[in-house]
């Protein structure tokens, strides 16, 4: 497979929006492309190659002596993209296009350590090579591609193309490494390879479904509840190593060094990852502060310090417990917990409580801003991956609703770009009624017949347009429902709303009965 | 502000203005006299009492406004220099699109280019690019940057034919400017020897059905109002860029949306589009033509205007041109 066709494939899933048609790039390109081009394609595609020698900075040097730095600049200015800028500057030799395969490059050019010598084979390579070509090699070089495309999008792909299922892939890729023509094997159909041990892989967790009313009418003693942490859901493996893993089967044991801690046997451990300092677990918002950041520094460590909530455990001392019960895993995990004996990682207690009643008063009561809500979890299942039925349940908090005004639209994507169907609300700045200031956008909650609705009023009370956005005039009421209120200095209200989405368009209500900043201020604990 | 060696021609709030003329070229506000270089409607505006410019220009200026096109007229042929007040005019075929010129005035012996916009190749729906030898060649820079080498037009629409064949069960709704790229395009599909009924939206038909007056092959066309919805498949149909993403799109399931302009060389650009399929084929001169053009029409000085002059500016003064932009406000050229 030629590089042309690996710059194709990147630029159809930069241009295409939907996941269906990605996954279906993906899979096509797969199935197209030979075992080795398929390792480096995933390699690359997932960012799995750490190696950071070539700078873009070395690049435009290299250009520097084809083209004065005043049309470089200039140029930069209109593209605002350095590799383009380059791959689109370079001098062309229109008659002779280096076909260059996506291995060859990979095994031949990109692991060259010194510096001078790799330049200069870059250089010979984009002597002969179309601007798209030049881009790639850039985009590959400096580890730069951006074209929107998650792990989750890159396994359904996989799934498309090789024998294993969605949950199979989630729990052992991980434990592959680049160029992974061993992986592509086992999804072919070969067995594991010798030196990858389950017990060291990620397992796909346990998940909840939303609560059930029915399960009020049982015996309250068959079950657990536990507080609903508002943090990211993770898992702690532990062995010769210790790794941490999102949600989404994302390694993230780089970003939580604080959390790290040695073994020698093997744990597999369940919890929820939030920030806590000085003894109060800290929003949402402040987390999302510390997973954003990508270079972890002393001073993020104390001022946004991570901590450890955990309430399930799949292995301990290197035995597997999926298969016992809620209350023996609970044993286990208190154990393990009390062993390692460290301040942030701690066991998620479980709430005291003999009727549901007692539940719902505690649902009624204001809850911490760092809950969610409960979890109840039935004490006799086993850990099973998925929403297994039956067995836990989230019973999250009402959500807050809020009556705000529509202040801008902006055209939606795929199915949705001829619609008006992302908007921003707001609310008053203050009780003189002449000003908006923006809170949040919000753009689900609707029906299909309500988004008709709203795209023709968006056209007729259109106030000015910029490119795909509009501004609208100051009359339209929405009640906007969210899970939670913090403050932020990101955003120029000084308030974040966590998960905002329409709850109902108020087509009668008047603007000015809308709230103002203030009391919105006053709605956070 | 004057133009150095010919302070006959200045700048005025409405356009380049011919003192001992007494006209002004494409104007951007109606005036006494006009000479018109095209009729895209940022060059050709309403209005004026009398225009000049070619056949073509006029009639196309006739469709789009109707009664206001213009009080007066007067047809001028290309190479047929006509004098007014001891100033020689003269159309030059610009290449751009059916009936578009370049004009040259000369006057007390000094020759003047006025470029107009231009382009360099082949485009078998209007008269070809002449180049002409002058001393001050004010030329456009739609694409004054080095970023811009267009590729060949036949690669671009070969990529089309082969989405539509690929795709052989999603129309491809392709966004083009109604005048000249329009009918370009129909044309360059016919030349790869596309023969299928291709869709206009009723915004391009007036001009295309021009165009097929002049003799120009457009082969078979109809209104997409006459598309029958349940019959949909991998049709072409063409629109104007902003109908796109307009309500008029929704009637067409799961399309495959394209623009063909020369813009469509800039990823960050196309993705801001929204469109998967970018063809970049434009009507006007790239980088390397802007510069061989000044290098053949071998002026003493060069004004450069609408577009992105600094940097062509530079790169003339840089091979020893005396080069200076002239700051005419007003062209634009979006969907170039």
């Amino acid at each position: 497979m030629s590089m042309n066709n690996f710059s194709i494939l990147l630029d159809n899933l930069l241009l295409n929006s939907s996941k269906k048609i990605k996954i279906k790039l993906l899979y096509e390109y797969f199935e197209q492309a030979n075992s080795n081009d398929r390792g480096w394609t995933l390699s690359i595609i997932t960012n799995s190659i750490k190696k950071k020698n070539i700078h873009l900075n070395d690049l435009k040097n290299l250009i520097k002596n084809k083209i004065s730095p005043e049309l470089f600049d200039l140029s930069y200015d209109y593209v605002g993209d350095i590799a383009e800028t380059i791959s689109l500057l370079w001098p062309k030799n229109k008659c002779s296009n280096l076909n260059l395969s996506l291995s060859d490059f990979m095994n031949n050019i990109f692991f060259i350590d010194n510096k001078e010598t790799i330049l200069e084979k870059l250089e010979n390579i984009f002597n002969s090579s179309a601007s798209s070509q030049i881009y790639t090699i850039i985009k590959i070089i400096t580890s730069g591609l951006r074209v929107g495309v998650s792990n989750g999008l890159v396994r359904e792909s996989l799934v498309a193309f090789g024998k294993r299922s969605s949950s199979e892939i989630e729990e052992v890729w991980h434990g592959f490494s680049y160029p992974f023509f061993d992986f592509f094997e086992w999804l072919l159909g070969k067995s594991l390879p010798k030196y990858l041990k389950k017990e060291d892989l990620f397992h796909s967790f346990m998940l909840a479904k939303s609560i059930d009313n029915k399960i009020f009418l049982e015996d309250p003693n068959n079950f657990v509840a536990e507080y609903k942490w508002d943090g990211i859901r993770a898992q702690i493996i532990v062995s010769s190593t210790f790794k941490l893993f999102s949600r989404n089967s994302e390694d993230i044991t780089d970003s939580f060094p604080d959390l790290k801690f040695n073994l020698n046997d093997n744990y597999i451990i369940d919890g929820e990852l939030v920030i806590k300092k000085e003894n109060e677990i800290l929003p949402f918002n402040i987390l999302q502060k510390r997973t954003r950041r990508k270079k972890i520094t002393n001073k993020i460590l104390n001022e946004l310090p991570a901590h450890f909530i955990a309430y399930d455990i799949l292995y301990f001392k290197g035995k597997k417990c999926t298969h016992m019960n809620l209350n023996k895993r609970k044993d286990l995990l208190s154990k393990f917990i009390s062993k390692i004996n460290k301040d942030n990682i701690t066991f998620s207690p479980s709430i005291n409580f003999s009727k549901w009643k007692e539940l719902e008063f505690l649902m009624a009561s204001p809850l911490n801003n760092h809950i969610e809500g409960l979890m109840i979890k039935r004490i006799v299942t086993k850990y099973e991956k998925g929403r297994v039925a039956n067995s836990w349940f989230k019973w999250k908090k009402e959500p807050y609703t809020i009556d705000f005004v529509l202040m801008y639209a902006q055209r939606g994507h795929g199915k949705r770009s001829s619609f008006y169907s992302d908007f921003t609300f707001g609310c008053w700045v203050d009780n003189t009624f002449d000003k908006l200031v923006p809170i949040g956008k919000a753009y689900s909650g609707f029906s299909n017949e309500e988004l008709n609705q709203l795209d023709k009023w968006v056209r007729n009370n259109t106030l000015e347009r910029f490119g795909p956005v509009r501004s609208l005039k100051s009359k339209l009421v929405v009640e906007i429902s969210f899970d939670n209120i913090n403050h932020s200095d990101r955003h120029k209200s000084g308030v974040a709303l966590r998960f905002p989405r329409f709850s109902r368009i108020r087509w009668d209500k008047p603007a000015n009965e809308v709230c103002i900043l203030k009391d919105i201020k006053s709605l956070i604990n | 502000m004057k133009l150095t060696n010919a302070n006959w021609l200045i700048k005025k709030k409405e356009g380049l203005y011919c003192i001992p003329g007494d006209f002004y070229i494409d104007p951007l506000y109606p005036v006494k006299r006009a000479l018109i270089t095209h009729a895209h409607t940022d060059h050709a505006r309403p209005n004026n009492h009398l225009i000049l410019g070619t056949k073509e220009t006029i009639e196309i200026m006739k469709i789009r406004y109707a009664k206001s096109y213009c009080i007066n007229y007067q047809v001028i042929n290309y190479n047929s220099p006509l004098t007014i007040n001891n100033i020689d005019i003269t159309f030059i075929p610009a290449g751009h699109i059916l009936g578009s010129s370049q004009i040259l005035i000369e006057y007390n012996g000094c020759k003047v280019l006025i470029s107009g916009d231009y382009k360099r190749v082949e485009d078998k729906t209007c008269k070809g690019y002449q180049n002409k030898k002058c001393d001050i060649f004010i030329t456009e820079a739609t694409f004054g940057l080095p970023i811009f080498s267009h590729p060949f037009d036949k690669d671009e629409i070969k990529k089309l034919l082969e989405s539509v064949i690929k795709n052989n069960q999603k129309p491809h709704l392709i966004g083009v400017y109604a005048l000249g790229k329009c009918q370009r395009i129909l044309s360059l599909l016919r030349d790869a020897g596309y023969d299928e009924i291709i869709y206009l939206h009723g915004a391009l038909m007036k001009i295309t059905d021009y165009y097929v007056s002049e003799g120009v092959r457009i082969g078979k066309v109809k209104n997409t109002s006459d598309l029958n919805l349940s019959e949909l498949k991998n049709q072409i149909i063409l629109c104007p860029p902003s109908a796109l993403h307009d309500k008029w799109s929704r009637k067409f399931k799961n399309p495959i949306k394209g623009i063909v302009s020369g813009w469509m060389n800039i990823r960050q650009r196309i993705k801001q589009k929204n469109i998967q399929l970018p063809l970049i084929i434009s009507d006007h001169a790239d980088w390397d033509d802007i510069l061989l053009t000044t290098k053949e029409n071998n002026p003493e000085k060069v004004l450069v205007t609408h577009g992105r002059e600094e940097a062509l500016v530079f790169q003339l003064n840089k091979l020893g041109y005396d080069a200076k932009a002239l700051n005419l406000l007003g062209y634009e050229d979006e969907y170039e």
